[in-house]
């Protein structure tokens, strides 16, 4: 009963303004109601999927090498406090700088597009990832610590044993931000970056129809985008479910 | 074989200048049974950890005979994210030992046979303790310290288990440095009982237990064990006034 209640919110939403803009005549130019987009989604549905998956494709690669990147720099920033206090400002500019700034230099510099879309979304997704993983490895249960310690455990047993499994909950919280940073990232890299014809993302099309004024097609976009960001946030969820479910609070207050 | 400890001189000061423990001596004949008692903060569990090498002394030297340490610390310290099994076997894993046969027979000597792959959240505070102790004595080690380790049980769970760790010493002849802030249960397992007192943690009296060294259950209701525990509390008593 709770969980249909979101639904039937957003149902009341969406009958309300199709009643408003067909009872005022609102031009589908200007306001085109909730059945015109769902008929534009049906009618180019080949090419706003090919356009999906093309961001999808920039948005995963970007979270992947986030991931990959994220956590060997968080591990290499806590095996030293000198390393930690030299290179975490870094990362910290790296999160501060709105990407749509350096997208202009990357553009310059890169000349594949793929790849000037993946270093832009993957600039956008990495700092969560770097800062949460670094947050859990560096609290790790100080008697745990000792433990390995006293067996002679060394740093590579200690890492794979004890400091990713205990990190693994914060860096699971960071990948859920990042999953949707990823997106963002990926969206406003195709924005600027301005990629056009049949390898563009679904960004690229939003802007094309909107130049054309097909606002329903715009909004079609724009639906996708939103239902892939909600679906992407409910995948990590699930991961993170499945990774903590044995032992992690998170996971468990569930069942 | 079994490991004796010295301590020379050995003292602790936190960086917050909190003088932990004073310079103290102390030699640990190899294969005896000895407690540290004393009330809260007095620095049992610095000198533990000290005597097993996990904090360095401020002074001092701490000399063992051995390195094969088991520790047992005051909380289970437990990986949540591990079995009963995986906790228990950890430090056979570590040295490269794949084979759980004896972290298996471990957990059945502390009485959680069939637990084995029960995650720690699911193990009652007593149980997780009981992990803690099958993966401290899973190496055989030579040298077992424990940090209060049956604090947080009932009474009758820590009679069988005080009983249980008299009949594992008896067969082994491990040293055991034992904490506890249980006069009775200090009495009833040691050979020796070393009485602390705090600001700062030191020494202030070696008692030696004069009782039979089997020590059957029934030994809990004599007026023997109790004259020892009555001459362990005096002592106490007199490290606090002092105090
Ligand atoms: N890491 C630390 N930093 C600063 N002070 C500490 C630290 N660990 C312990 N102390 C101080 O050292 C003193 C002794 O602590 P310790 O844990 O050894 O006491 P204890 O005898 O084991 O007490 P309890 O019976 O409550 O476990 C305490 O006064 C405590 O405040
Ligand atoms: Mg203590």
């Amino acid at each position: 009963m709770m969980r249909a209640l979101p639904f039937a919110f957003g149902l009341l939403l969406l009958i309300l303004w199709e009643a408003v803009v067909r009872l005022n005549d609102v031009p589908p130019y200007i306001m085109p109601g909730p059945l015109a987009i769902l008929i534009a989604l049906k009618d180019n549905a080949p090419d706003l999927l090919a356009g999906l998956a093309v961001t999808l494709e920039v948005t995963f690669a970007a979270l992947i090498l986030a991931v990959v990147t994220g956590v060997l720099i968080a591990v290499l920033l806590a095996s030293s406090p000198a390393a930690e206090r030299t290179f975490f400002p870094y990362a910290v500019f790296l999160q501060v700088t709105p990407i749509v700034t350096v997208a202009p230099f990357i553009i310059i510099w890169v000349s594949n597009i793929f790849a000037v879309l993946l270093i832009l979304a993957w600039m956008a997704a990495i700092f969560p990832i770097i800062s949460n993983t670094l947050l859990g490895l560096k609290s790790v249960d100080g008697n745990l610590r000792a433990l390995f310690r006293l067996y002679g455990a060394n740093r590579w047993q200690t890492l794979i044993r004890l400091s990713l499994p205990a990190c693994l909950p914060y860096f699971l919280g960071g990948l859920r931000i990042s999953g949707g940073l990823a997106l963002i990232g990926t969206v406003v890299a195709e924005m600027v970056a301005g990629t056009s014809g049949t390898r563009s993302g679904l960004a690229g099309r939003l802007l094309e129809a909107s130049y054309r004024l097909e606002l329903a097609t715009a909004m079609a976009c724009f639906a996708l985008l939103s239902a892939s960001g909600l679906a992407i946030y409910a995948l990590m969820q699930m991961l993170s479910r499945r990774l903590l479910r044995h032992w992690h609070e998170s996971a468990r207050l569930e069942n | 074989m079994t490991a004796g400890v010295t301590l020379r001189g050995v003292g602790k000061t936190f960086a917050a200048g909190i003088e932990a423990v004073a310079p103290t001596d102390l030699t640990i004949a190899p294969g005896s049974f000895v407690s540290l008692v004393g009330p809260s903060g007095c620095g049992k569990s610095t000198l533990l950890r000290m005597i097993a090498g996990l904090a360095a002394p401020t002074i001092g030297t701490v000399e063992r005979t051995d390195d094969a340490v088991g520790f047992v610390f005051q909380s289970p310290t437990l990986m949540p994210w591990a079995t009963a099994l995986a906790n228990c076997a950890l430090p056979l894993r570590l040295a490269g030992n794949a084979d759980d046969a004896r972290a298996t027979e471990a957990l059945k000597r502390v009485g959680l046979g069939g637990f084995e792959s029960v995650y720690p959240h699911a193990l009652s505070g007593g149980m997780q303790m009981r992990v803690s102790i099958a993966r401290a004595i899973v190496t055989a080690p030579r040298l077992l310290l424990m940090d209060e380790p049956f604090a947080a049980l009932d009474e009758i769970t820590r009679f069988r288990l005080n009983d249980d760790l008299l009949a594992l010493w008896q067969q082994n002849r491990w040293t055991v440095v034992f904490v506890t802030h249980s006069i009775r249960e200090a009495v009833f397992l040691s050979e020796r009982v070393v009485v602390l007192a705090p600001r700062p943690g030191r020494i202030v009296a070696d008692v030696k237990i004069d009782l039979p060294s089997i020590r059957a259950p029934a030994m809990r209701l004599s007026h023997a064990f109790t004259d020892q525990c009555a001459r362990v509390n005096a002592a106490l008593s007199a490290g606090e006034d002092a105090a």
